[in-house]
């Protein structure tokens, strides 16, 4: 009797945390349909709130200047990523530990180190910054991905090639960038999903002028609240559940590469 | 000119690969930490720096209303971190070690929160919290009481909104802890005539240290200088780490203050890491000697 208890007590304790987890999410989602806008009242399945988005400018120079951050950001970190751990492929000291800090430092500190650096060099604030900034901490989540791949490569492959006179830039292009592929997928997706998510750092950084989706979130929030929050709630939420499966899928997929392997 | 250049490029070709990404994070990392560093021991108007050193805004900010602040966050960061801990390790012990069939689809699960965006999770709570809210709905509904409570603006709602934030933040580190155990080694402790709670204890929770220490690590870190849940949920009422120093630099326009005060936190915030480090260490040894 103890022992089916036992058995049947856990899964029910992780029900209830998934509904926890859930809760919030799924009921912004429905209110996101409802007719009368606010908590308050249910007042009818409508549209509404979505038409009224779509149908906003604004929104779209926000989306517009979130998706070019987001863009640049994950083009250079992922860059800068795998020259870094390819380089440093030989080398004995764990590299990418340093660049754990990235994930660690609260975001606050970076913010206000980062604005005050810039403003004290009189950069203007702008998508620039903003770049440079999730630049930095799209490194954090790319380094150490990319490391872990690499590490599964065979180093004799690349010998090899080398060895049958292949030049570093064709060894590199036809081996060690095929492998790395998934990885490199892994992490431009997180690091594009980690800039659209971040507000502290754009907060700071943004200056006046720039402003990208979490920000004109967190203004609609502050002042009254249009319903049209709803709506464009429930589409990022969309957005990044795809994202994030399209990235467990492909961590699926490298796992299963790496056992029948 | 051109091929000398390239040939350098071809002797150093180590040192051009490595070069950008490390730059990157001297310039913008190591540097504006260094900066701020700097602020707080120099006066000024903005970032400029008039007077070169003086410790004048160390002794303005260490006053009691601020060590009360830096407190409050201490607290905050303390009870996210341990509460998530006990809440997320059964979570975590259960994905890891029963599932064995469509484990993808719960990791994805996991996944969604931990990745979405902070704001829309917050705002999600305002539907649930609020005077109208789900929960006074369902109350009022059972009759159990007369007027909508307020549960906005309160300590509350942040406590809870953070909990909810930061736990799948605990539960990933110890799930990959608890995932890479030798499954082997928990049926040798079963089959050598082991209870649940002996293998547990001198196991799986030994184990799985590396883990739980990492989240909780995290988890205690980036909740102490959070900014969104206390300035949304808060109101301007109830002051944390965060919401303060963005009000020395944006309204109080003070930033010699605010990176003094930054300093100051951040060093009592590494103290009570390290006394969590020392207190971890002491527990993982003893486990150690009852086995």
């Amino acid at each position: 009797m103890q022992l089916r208890l036992k058995n049947f007590l856990l899964p029910c304790y992780v029900v209830l945390f998934c509904i926890f987890l859930y809760l919030p999410i799924i009921i912004l989602t429905i209110y996101s349909f409802n007719e009368g806008g606010f908590p308050a009242q249910w007042k009818g399945l409508s549209l509404c709130w979505y038409y009224d988005l779509f149908a906003s400018i604004e929104i779209w120079r926000v989306f517009l200047n979130s998706v070019f951050v987001a863009f640049m950001a994950a083009f250079l970190s992922v860059t800068f990523g795998l020259m870094l751990v390819y380089g440093a492929r030989k080398f004995t000291t764990n590299i990418a530990s340093f660049f754990y800090s990235n994930i660690l430092v609260p975001d606050i500190v970076i913010a206000v180190g980062t604005l005050s650096l810039f403003s004290y060099f009189m950069v203007p604030l702008g998508l620039i910054t903003l770049v440079i900034a999730h630049t930095l901490l799209g490194l954090g989540f790319t380094i150490p991905i990319l490391k872990a791949r690499l590490d599964e490569l065979d180093p004799r492959l690349v010998e090899a090639s080398l060895d049958l006179g292949a030049s570093a830039w064709y060894t590199f292009y036809h081996i060690v960038l095929p492998f790395l592929y998934p990885a490199i997928l892994v992490s431009t997706l997180l690091v594009i999903i980690v800039s659209f998510d971040d507000f502290v750092i754009s907060f700071f950084c943004a200056g006046s002028s720039a402003q990208t989706l979490s920000l004109y979130v967190f203004t609609m929030i502050r002042s009254g609240i249009s319903p049209t929050v709803n709506a464009l709630s429930a589409i990022m939420l969309l957005v990044s559940s795809i994202f994030i499966l399209v990235i467990s899928l492909l961590q699926v997929r490298l796992a299963a590469h790496d056992e029948s392997k | 000119m051109f091929e000398e250049f390239k040939k350098l490029i071809k002797s150093e070709t180590y040192f051009f690969l490595i070069t950008p990404a490390y730059m990157w994070q001297i310039m913008f990392l190591v540097l504006p930490i260094v900066f701020v560093v700097v602020l707080s021991l120099s006066a000024g108007q903005g970032a400029h720096l008039v007077q070169s050193f003086t410790l004048q805004n160390f002794y303005e900010v260490f006053q009691l209303s601020q060590i009360r602040i830096v407190v409050r966050s201490i607290v905050l960061a303390s009870t996210t971190a341990i509460a998530s801990l006990f809440i997320a390790y059964p979570v975590a012990y259960f994905l890891a070690l029963h599932i064995k069939r469509f484990k993808f689809f719960f990791l994805f699960l996991l996944s969604i929160p931990f990745l979405i965006n902070v704001l829309v999770q917050v705002y999600a709570w305002f539907f649930i919290l609020e005077k109208n809210g789900v929960i006074n709905h369902v109350l009022m509904m059972l009759g159990l009481v007369e007027k909508p409570l307020n549960f906005l603006n309160s300590y509350f709602a942040i406590y809870l909104v953070m909990f909810h934030v930061y736990l799948p933040f605990m539960i990933m580190p110890i799930y990959s802890s608890l995932e890479k155990i030798d499954t082997r080694l928990i049926e040798a402790s079963y089959d050598l005539g082991a209870s649940f709670r002996t293998t547990f204890w001198n196991i799986i929770l030994p184990l799985s240290m590396p883990g739980v220490q990492a989240g909780f690590f995290l988890v205690y870190v980036v909740s102490f200088g959070e900014y969104v849940i206390p300035s949304l949920l808060g109101g301007l009422k109830h002051f944390f780490v965060g919401t303060l120093i963005s009000e020395y630099f944006f309204i109080g326009n003070d930033w010699h203050l605010g990176a003094a005060f930054i300093c100051l936190s951040c060093g009592i915030l590494f103290i009570s890491a390290i006394l969590y480090y020392v207190f971890f260490n002491k527990i993982t040894v003893r486990s150690k000697v009852i086995r």
